[in-house]
């Protein structure tokens, strides 16, 4: 009888060799959303792990005798002595064109309320970014729809630019401006049947922001028609730290799908001074060594392996990145604002003063840069705008200067009340980017003149006249100037005869 | 405080590795530690012996495969475990039986911190994921 017995034991014994192996390890404490493991022998950076109930969490200190593990989800069932076993996996998210109008958390769930994602796909969280072989230098335009910032400030695709200011100065609103203005230039594209069109997706990050904001965020989207071709990422201020520490590389994953497929990307990330919070949280807890305003020392690196993954590929496409930071008291020389502008092609620097004044968006004209863009810029701006930002920059040294003296000559006036023209021109109200073609007429009319002899207070007034009558009667025209990109003889002579036509009826 | 907990893990260490023998634990050894750290109690000896104790623990059980199983087991099968793991990590192995009727049929071996699994019970588990 024994002996049959052993037979079937064997028999089991060799199907056990077929067995699938795990590497476990066992929970020894866990707190703030970070849980130290003991053996987890096999573990790699960044692997993702499993712990009973379906929390997983992702290895970041692999030490001799522990591994600290940050944990993605509802961390209150897990205790002491409980069983954790490896993946073999890196964390993936779901990609692809499914999870345009959606909302998501760090992990790709929906959390929008519209049922589960359409994708089929899921993409690395944690990719190198692309070498230096397969970049391209920019060269396409994308359009904020900011007349500040496609003029003078002019962002390409591919290009990494940094919005940063103090609280409250309309970041988020020119991010939000931008996502909007893609998307009505992707429905114009879409619309016009041409196949060398490229639409740009958007995808907004939301790190540490109050829930109302968010809700806010993706309400003025919507309301634009914007949501159908953007994805949202949200990791609120209640979420844990892991989560919103994750969050930006999940929304760099689902716009690197983008742009290895072949297509245009844009991400907002609003706003890594709180991804830099989350981060220092997590650091902290998992005890490792801090350094400057008690940041760990690989904070740099934090942002930077982000941020490089925004790139423009050869034979592929680009991922464009907006990463948003806040400043206390406009002092950029704080530790995360320099780390971060040191990695980015340049900066849109937002003012309070400015704010505060009704110049909005607050954009400071002198202390904001794009190092890559003007090589993207279309020639028709270039025509229109080129010397826009030199004579900003005197007008601001000659109005510091003219508060010291009344007996300004001739030409000081002159320059001073052009500049305080242009000052006028700039402002935009949130939420309504003005597309390029417009943006080019209403440059025009400054650069020859035509709002001169206004009330200087009516210049913002008379140029959303302007672009009224030529969106409601120059169509045609608008759409040559679009498709030409640049000013010849020919269409200058009409645009001047639709600004003449225009002159005189807003005069009249 | 954590550098406390450093010379702590640091002299744990070192006991440790008086404790091996030709690579492997050795029961004489772990012994003469012991009398050792009696006799000369380090700063912390509550804590050093606790860390001592985790670090020949996890050594202890890389050398033992922990055979859970459902029912009886036949002395044949653990031997050929023991030699089939002892191949597979390249050290010498002693199979241990454990019993586990929550496993229904089949078994789990335990190595260190690695588990391999062919029970019909984690079967079942996964079929209902
Ligand atoms: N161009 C604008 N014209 C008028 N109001 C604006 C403009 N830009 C922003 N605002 C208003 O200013 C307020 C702050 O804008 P926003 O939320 O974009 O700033 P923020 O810098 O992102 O703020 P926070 O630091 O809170 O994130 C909002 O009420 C917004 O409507
Ligand atoms: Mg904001």
């Amino acid at each position: 009888m024994s002996t049959v017995l052993e037979q079937i034991e064997q028999q089991i014994a060799r199907l056990s060799s077929k067995a699938v192996r795990k590497n476990t390890g066992v929970i020894r404490t866990v707190a703030d959303g970070v849980a130290k493991i003991d053996g987890l022998s096999d573990v790699v950076y960044n692997e993702m792990v499993q712990f009973p109930g379906g929390a997983i969490g992702i290895a970041l200190n692999l030490e001799q005798d522990e591994v600290g593990c940050v944990v993605l989800g509802d961390i209150s069932k897990l205790k002491e002595g409980d069983e954790v076993q490896t993946t073999g996996k890196l964390l993936s998210i779901p990609v692809g064109k499914g999870l345009l109008g959606r909302v998501v958390d760090a992990l790709g769930n929906p959390v929008d309320g519209k049922g589960p994602i359409a994708s089929t796909e899921t993409y690395p969280v944690e990719k190198i970014a692309p070498g230096i072989i397969v970049r391209k230098s920019v060269s396409q335009p994308l359009f904020t729809g900011i007349m500040a910032i496609d003029s003078m400030i002019p962002i390409g695709r591919g290009q990494r630019e940094l919005i940063i200011g103090d609280r409250g100065t309309g970041k988020t609103t020119i991010a939000i401006d931008t996502i909007i203005n893609q998307a009505k230039i992707n429905k114009v594209g879409l619309a016009s049947g041409d196949k060398n069109f490229r639409p740009v997706y958007s995808i907004y990050v939301a790190i540490g922001q109050k829930n109302s904001n968010i809700v806010r965020t993706i309400g003025a989207l919507e309301a634009a028609g914007a949501l159908e071709f953007t994805v949202i990422v949200a990791a609120p201020a209640a979420d844990n730290p892991a989560n919103q520490y994750l969050a930006p590389y999940s929304g760099a994953a689902v716009g690197e799908w983008f742009m290895e497929n072949g297509m245009d990307a844009l991400i907002v990330y609003d706003d890594l001074s709180k991804h830099a919070v989350a981060y220092r949280q997590i650091s902290l807890i998992l005890k490792r060594p801090s350094g400057r305003e008690a940041y760990p020392g690989d904070v740099f690196y934090l942002h930077s392996r982000l941020l490089e993954r925004a790139a423009r590929l050869d034979g592929k496409g680009s991922l464009t990145a907006l990463p948003i930071i806040e400043t206390l008291a406009g002092d950029v020389s704080a530790y995360i604002p320099t780390n971060v502008i040191s990695i980015t092609d340049g900066q849109i620097f937002l003012e309070t003063d400015l704010f505060n004044q009704g110049i909005r968006p607050a954009v400071s004209v002198g202390l904001s840069v794009s190092r890559v863009g003007s090589s993207a810029q279309i020639k028709a701006t270039k025509q229109v705008g080129g010397k826009l930002k030199g004579e900003l920059a005197q007008f601001r040294e000659l109005a510091a200067f003219a508060q010291f003296g009344s007996d300004l000559d001739a030409k000081t006036k002159g320059q001073l009340d052009r500049g305080a023209r242009i000052v006028e021109l700039f402002k935009q109200p949130a939420f309504s980017p003005v597309p390029i073609e417009q943006q080019v007429v209403t440059l025009w009319a400054m650069q020859k003149g035509y709002y001169d002899d206004l009330d200087i207070k009516k210049v913002t007034a008379a140029a959303v006249s302007l672009r009224d009558f030529f969106s409601t009667r120059k169509d045609a025209l608008l759409t040559e100037i679009r498709t030409k990109a640049a000013l010849d003889k020919d269409l200058e002579a009409k645009i001047k005869t639709a600004v003449d036509e225009w002159k005189s009826s807003f005069a009249a | 405080m954590a550098a406390h907990q450093k010379q702590v893990q640091q002299l744990a260490r070192q006991l440790f590795a008086m404790s091996l023998a030709d690579g492997s634990l050795s029961a004489e050894r772990v012994a003469g530690v012991l009398e050792y750290v009696e006799k000369n109690p380090p700063a912390q000896p509550m804590a050093v012996l606790l860390a001592y104790r985790r670090l020949v623990a996890v050594e202890f059980a890389r050398g033992r495969a922990v055979v859970e199983h459902a029912g009886p087991l036949g002395q044949g099968v653990l031997a050929s475990i023991e030699s089939a793991m002892a191949r597979r990590y390249g050290r010498p192995i002693v199979a241990v039986s454990k019993d586990a009727p929550g496993l229904l049929a089949g078994m789990r071996v335990r190595v260190g911190d690695d588990v391999y699994e062919s029970s019909v019970a984690n079967q079942l588990a996964g079929l209902s994921v």
